[in-house]
């Protein structure tokens, strides 16, 4: 063991980039097919001296195949008040391996990562505007960074993105012994990594890492990509110390260091407040009140100065400017809950529609949005506190069914936020058409949306543009042409969570006509369009990311003058995937009941399960446009 | 077509006019209960917000150095700001940015910002304090002053000016007089001192009006310009247009001369041949062009001596494209020198096509720079140095003029990027005298569509497909797919047509730039037909369908922009499967759309065992007036219900 050790420190201060031969004809074959960018090779060491500082150096070469492959290039630093670039400097070499240019410094670009305008923040980025000349190119690689927050500490992710493939990563993390030094390994599994430890280092090796091609409805690439994640129990941020064995330890320490002493409210607030919620003793009706008295007293601006980038703005501040971060709204909210007796709890969590948890087995600073939760019996209500339209207490896809820190005064837990099934996403179809022997169609429909389906198009409700609304209903309708909608009428009830679309629809030639014939597709309102892609050689598993149900009820007039000559046959899926079925009725004559179902299920599948999955989606698709046949009596 | 006569058409602008207007005060602390009770705009219920004035004054300054004064830029402009709904809190921020990579940097101050509400019947002011005002470093170059208005809700009226300083009198920032909200008045004073002259140009749809008066200040003269516009309606982006900033109402100014006391008069630009000359005689620009000496020996071996014009232009065209690359930057000057650029094999668009201009020159040639804006940056409607941000190279032979532009790979003889053909381009002589070249390409860009295919019993259409695409049909498939994998198109055209699948695949002339690409496969396809009761009904355009309608607003309200000409042929034969019969073929169809160029004919014919489709769609005049849209419309709606008509076959 200790030889090796030593072994792999000759191996670190003998790695000399420059003395290498990195000619792109040495690239095994392997590597460049379906690639942009090789990893040639990369050095990163880490060395952590204390909890309140680290250093990182690193050194690599990677070849550019291509021009997709240049955003693949990490040559860029950021920096802050608490992070510094000691050194940062970049060789281009051709393809035989010849020095082409030398990239110092100062020839970086220094820019602000703000992006949009309401984000403001004194982070800033040092990056390389590179424009090659040629291809394939080789850029050597070589930076320093020092940085005092030891609350985040660089992972290890050999394959940084798709196409791209690594002929040699290494990897070395140092410490100082007892400051809790931890780490997780990910994704492992199917990639061959070397690894040594000691007492006091880390070393991990990737040779001959094949490039990954993106797939649809797969996992996201972090959960994918073999990787390494590290962290401290003895840590600082932006200049405070930090202590965390335990998520209960962890939770006390932000509670006590990062959340205390920014509740306080001016008395004039609070006696607004207590006007406001009256004699209501419920706290959960206390809540909804004053979350309505947030979203139409504040809105969404980001600042992230320093701490501030962790540590909320004072809720008096917010409460003054009336505007605030996810952070400065949640702690706000907390502030006036507290006011009328209401317990509530900041709550850290990864917001995104990828349900992304925070992993509760790696104790460490995680999350990048904050929530409030509202202790409701044994469970809580949570309140997404950024938006000004969210229903009270509605837990959209944006932060569902994923593990969430939440911060209590006596240490902090973690708790699942709510799972949603397909019925809290729900819609329903209603209405009618009538056929006309010219072929126009003449429809009343109602659409209404429930649960996060709810969220999805509740903002229909807040267009008042006609010609907007117009406009966004022929793309709902795509398939309806020459369509003319009238009688518009939309209605929102936000604390059902329920949107109800009423319209009436006109469409010239919808029905096609072919001798004495007439047909057309039965289904006039709700067509599947969205049929996976068909993969030669499914690489990674299934996911589908939402639950969902939809009934269509429509009943058909058709043209007395007809009589049907072909109707489609009653349908039906059932699949672990979701369920479809259609079917027809014939209530008389001249007068037909269509009836549809469609709902998924959301899971992570098999790789196998895909090609299942998308035949399972074609069907209904082609189902969805099964079409009726009449012929005119004689 | 004279180009010039089209821009009328299609792009009204504003000559200034004089009229008397009535003086209102738009000054801020006054606002009412009544704005604040507002609840929607009274012309647009739809706006999330609107601007109740802006009213923008820039004076120019002496500043004193010493013994040395000079003048410099103040802008101040003053916002009224009311927000309707929650969507338009986002006009609760503002910023403006500012230059900061010369000797002296440019400032922006923020002051008198105050929110407006109505609280229990009473109006509450909040000011804007420290805390609400940010700066982001963006760059060397630039940096971006920002305020967010404190206690900002639905139904909030904010206020706030900012002043901008400048001592850049060549650049006077554009000022907007429409944007994406509604502005119920908007007006722009400036003062222009007797030592300059201005020329001013305004686009858009809106009549602005203009009074024009003398005023003495301390130790001059100026000239003062007020420009006034009440209810502008909000600009909304639509497709098929390049650029919504052609038809915003903005004002543009541009410096064209300077006469101080006792000095001869310095011209920047008044007329075109001005703004050409000025550019032309800027070193980094005319004397660049004159240098050689750093591509001679490279010019020698490229030229054996004896070849033709047309020869010598496709050699040295085809040697600075390969050679040189584009750093993505466009411009008109050359920014470290043609030498440079040609060593390192790297430039703007400038110093490529200049390097381009010189050694065809050397070589012989009559070869001359032609200045042109790019789409993204808008129409020159006016003489001015800051009109043109891109140059190509105009060639003259036999009579014959070629447009070349080196800076893209995929370009080719005369046939120029697309961002670079917005209307016309000026080409500049070696003495100086210019021409008005028109950019069009001349040749509508064609798809030629030959399918033999054999419909199954089954349903399932089997075939041979060879696609021949020509001009810019041909450079966008080159540029789109240069990184791509063969595979990864094929996959993209199998997911864009469900249930397609490409069997045999080949392309040829795909480095061949000259030529047009040619793709031939075969394939299957089960999305064609459907087979219901003993009949077989087949979309007869397979995968080629127009399905939707690209047209579905109610109204246009400006020009329709198809970026390119086409023509387009669809030739498509079946052979019948055994045992069915025609029973019933669509009608033929010829429509065109009167004086737009705009042409589609449809015709299917059958014999004993087979069917014969034939399908032109040609588009020949690619850029359409607002006024077309109802025409446009109802062509559109007549062809793709045409296509969606079905081939239906019945078993015999």
């Amino acid at each position: 063991m200790k030889q090796k050790i030593i072994f792999i420190f000759i191996c670190f201060t003998t790695f000399a980039i420059a003395q290498t031969n990195y000619s792109v004809s040495l690239i095994p074959q392997n590597l460049t097919e379906k690639a942009n960018t090789i990893v040639r090779s990369e050095s990163v060491l880490i060395i952590i001296d204390s909890p309140k500082s680290y250093t990182k150096i690193t050194k690599s070469a990677t070849t550019v195949l291509n021009e997709a492959g240049l955003k693949n290039i990490e040559a860029s630093e950021y920096y802050s008040n608490s992070e510094k670039v000691k050194n940062i400097e970049a060789t281009i070499l051709d393809a035989s391996g010849k020095e082409l240019k030398k990239i110092k410094q100062k020839e970086f670009r220094d820019q602000s990562i703000a992006d949009g305008f309401s984000i403001l923040t004194d982070n800033r980025i040092l990056y390389l505007d590179y424009k090659p000349t040629q291809y394939p190119f080789t850029i050597l690689y070589q930076s320093e960074v020092e940085s005092t927050n030891t609350a985040f500490l660089p992972k290890w992710m050999p394959l940084n993105d798709y196409y791209e493939s690594v002929q040699n990563s290494e990897f070395k993390i140092q410490y100082a012994l007892d400051i809790g030094f931890k780490y997780k390994e990910l994704n492992f599994e199917g990639f061959v990594i070397e690894k040594n430890s000691s007492q006091n280092a880390i070393f991990y090796k990737a040779t001959n890492l094949i490039s990954m091609q993106p797939e649809e409805y797969a996992p996201s690439f972090q959960e994918i990509a073999p990787n390494v994640k590290f962290g401290l129990e003895k840590f600082q941020l932006e200049g405070i110390e930090g202590n965390a064995k335990t998520w209960e330890e962890f939770g006390t320490w932000y509670a006590e260091k990062i959340l205390n002493g920014t509740t306080q409210i001016s008395e004039e607030t609070k006696i607004k407040i207590k006007a406001l919620v009256g004699n209501e003793t419920n706290p959960i009706q206390k809540a909804k009140i004053i979350y309505n008295y947030l979203q139409e007293h504040s809105r969404y601006v980001s600042i992230q100065l320093g701490i501030g980038g962790w540590r909320p703005m004072l809720a008096d501040d917010v409460d003054r400017l009336g505007y605030g971060d996810c952070k400065a709204l949640s702690n706000y909210a907390k502030a006036l809950l507290e006011v009328v007796g209401v317990p509530s709890y900041c709550t850290i969590i990864y917001g995104g529609r990828d349900e992304r948890d925070i992993d509760k087995d790696f104790v460490s600073m995680q999350g990048n949005h904050m929530i409030l939760a509202v202790p409701n019996g044994n469970d809580y209500i949570w309140l997404e506190c950024t938006s000004q339209t969210d229903p009270f207490g509605f837990n959209g896809n944006f932060t569902d069914n994923r593990n969430a820190l939440i911060i209590k005064p006596d240490g902090g837990v973690i708790i699942k936020t709510k799972e949603n099934q397909a019925k809290d996403s729900h819609q329903i179809i209603s209405g009618n058409y009538s056929i006309a022997e010219s072929g126009q169609i003449v429809g009343n429909v109602e659409l209404k949306y429930g649960g996060i389906q709810y969220a999805e198009n509740v903002f229909t409700s807040r267009i008042s543009d006609k010609s907007e609304l117009d406009k966004h209903f022929k793309e709902k309708f795509s398939w309806l042409n020459d369509l003319k909608i009238e009688n518009i009428n939309i209605n929102a009830d936000k604390s059902k969570i329920l949107l109800f679309e009423k319209m009436k629809l006109t469409s010239s030639n919808y029905v096609s006509k072919a001798g004495n014939t007439l047909y057309f597709i039965v289904n006039l309102f709700n067509r599947y369009q969205k049929i996976p892609k068909k993969y030669r050689n499914r690489k990674f598993s299934l996911e589908i990311h939402e639950s969902f149900i939809d009934t269509d009820e429509i009943e058909i007039n058709l043209p007395k003058e007809y009589k049907t000559e072909f109707i489609p046959t009653n349908y039906k899926i059932e699949s672990k995937f979701g369920s479809y079925s259609t079917s027809i009725e014939i209530k008389n004559e001249s007068t037909i009941v269509y009836k549809r179902m469609l709902s998924f299920n959301k899971g992570i599948y098999s790789k196998e399960d895909y090609e299942l999955f998308r035949v399972f989606s074609e069907n209904i698709s082609k189902n969805d446009n099964a079409k009726m046949i009449l012929t005119q009596k004689n | 077509m004279n180009s010039e006569k089209k821009i009328i058409k299609l792009l009204p602008i504003f000559l200034l006019m004089c009229s008397i207007s009535i003086a209102q005060n738009y000054e801020h602390g006054k606002v009412t209960i009544a704005e604040l009770q507002q609840k929607t705009h009274p012309l647009d219920s739809s706006a999330p917000a609107a601007i109740l004035f802006k009213v923008g004054t820039t004076r120019f300054d002496v500043v004193s150095d010493g013994d040395y004064s000079s003048f410099a830029i103040r802008t101040e402009v003053k916002f009224k700001i009311k927000i309707y709904k929650k969507e338009g809190l986002e006009y609760a921020n503002h910023m403006v940015s500012f230059y900061t990579g010369g000797t002296v940097d440019e400032k922006v101050n923020y002051k008198d910002a105050v929110t407006y509400n109505l609280v229990n019947g009473k109006i509450e002011k909040t000011k804007l304090k420290s805390d609400g005002e940010f700066i982001e470093e963006k760059n060397e170059d630039f940096s971006i002053k920002k305020i967010t208005m404190p206690q900002v809700k639905e139904g909030s009226i904010i206020e706030f000016t900012y002043e901008f300083n400048s001592p850049y009198i060549t650049k006077i920032d554009d000022y907007f007089l429409q944007t994406e909200i509604p502005v119920d008045h908007v007006n722009y004073t400036i003062y222009i001192p007797e030592f300059y002259i201005y020329s001013a140009v305004i686009s858009g749809f809106e009549q602005v009006n203009v009074e024009e008066k003398s005023v003495v200040e301390t130790g001059h003269s100026s000239q003062k310009y007020v420009y006034t516009l009440n209810n502008v309606p909000a600009v909304k982006e639509e497709d098929f247009i390049i650029n919504i900033d052609n038809y915003t109402s903005i004002i543009k100014y541009e410096l064209v001369s300077i006469s101080y006391p006792n000095q001869p008069t310095k011209k920047l630009a008044m007329t075109w041949q001005d703004v050409v000359k000025t550019i032309y005689e800027d070193p980094r620009f005319g004397d660049e062009l004159l240098k050689e000496g750093y591509f001679n020996d490279e010019l020698k071996n490229l030229m054996k001596g004896n070849e033709m014009d047309d020869e010598k232009i496709k050699i040295i065209f085809n040697y600075v494209k390969s050679k040189m690359n584009w750093n993505g930057k466009n411009g008109i000057y050359s920014k470290d020198g043609l030498r440079n650029a040609f060593k390192e094999n790297i430039g703007n668009v400038a110093e490529i096509n200049l390097i381009l201009i010189a050694m065809l020159r050397r070589a012989g040639i009559n070869a001359n720079p032609i200045l042109l804006s790019t789409r993204d940056n808008g129409i020159a409607y006016f003489p001015n140095r800051t009109a043109f941000n891109y140059v190509i190279c105009g060639v003259d032979v036999e009579g014959k003029k070629i447009l070349l532009d080196a800076s893209d790979k995929n370009s080719t003889m005369n046939l120029i990027p697309l961002k670079a053909i917005n209307w016309t381009g000026k080409l500049i002589r070696l003495d100086g005298s210019f021409d008005e070249i028109n950019l069009q390409y001349p040749k509508n860009s064609r798809e030629n569509i030959i399918i033999t295919a054999n419909i199954e019993q089954d349903g399932k259409i089997k075939g041979n497909c060879k696609r021949q695409i020509t001009d810019y049909y041909a450079y966008s498939h080159r540029n789109r797919w240069k990184n791509a994998t063969e595979d990864a198109y094929l996959e993209s055209l199998e997911n864009k047509h469900t249930g397609l699948i490409i069997n045999e695949y080949d392309v040829s002339n795909i480095n061949e730039l000259d030529k047009p690409i040619i793709e031939t496969s075969s394939f299957e396809y089960d999305n064609a037909v459907e087979s219901i009761g003993n009949k077989l009904y087949l979309n007869p355009l397979l995968f080629y369908i127009q399905s939707e309608n690209p047209f579905k607003s109610i109204a246009r309200k400006y020009p329709i922009d198809f970026n390119f000409p086409i023509a387009d042929t669809y030739n498509i034969s079946y052979t019948i499967p055994d045992g069915y019969k025609v029973e019933f073929l669509p009608d033929p169809l010829a429509i065109q759309l009167e004086n737009s160029g705009l042409l589609f004919k449809y015709k299917i014919t059958h014999s004993e065992n087979s069917i014969q489709v034939l399908v032109n769609f040609n588009i020949n005049e690619f850029v359409l007036p607002a006024s077309d849209f109802e025409g446009l419309k109802e062509f559109f709606k007549t062809i793709v219900e045409k296509q969606n008509e079905k081939i239906i076959l019945i078993k015999k």
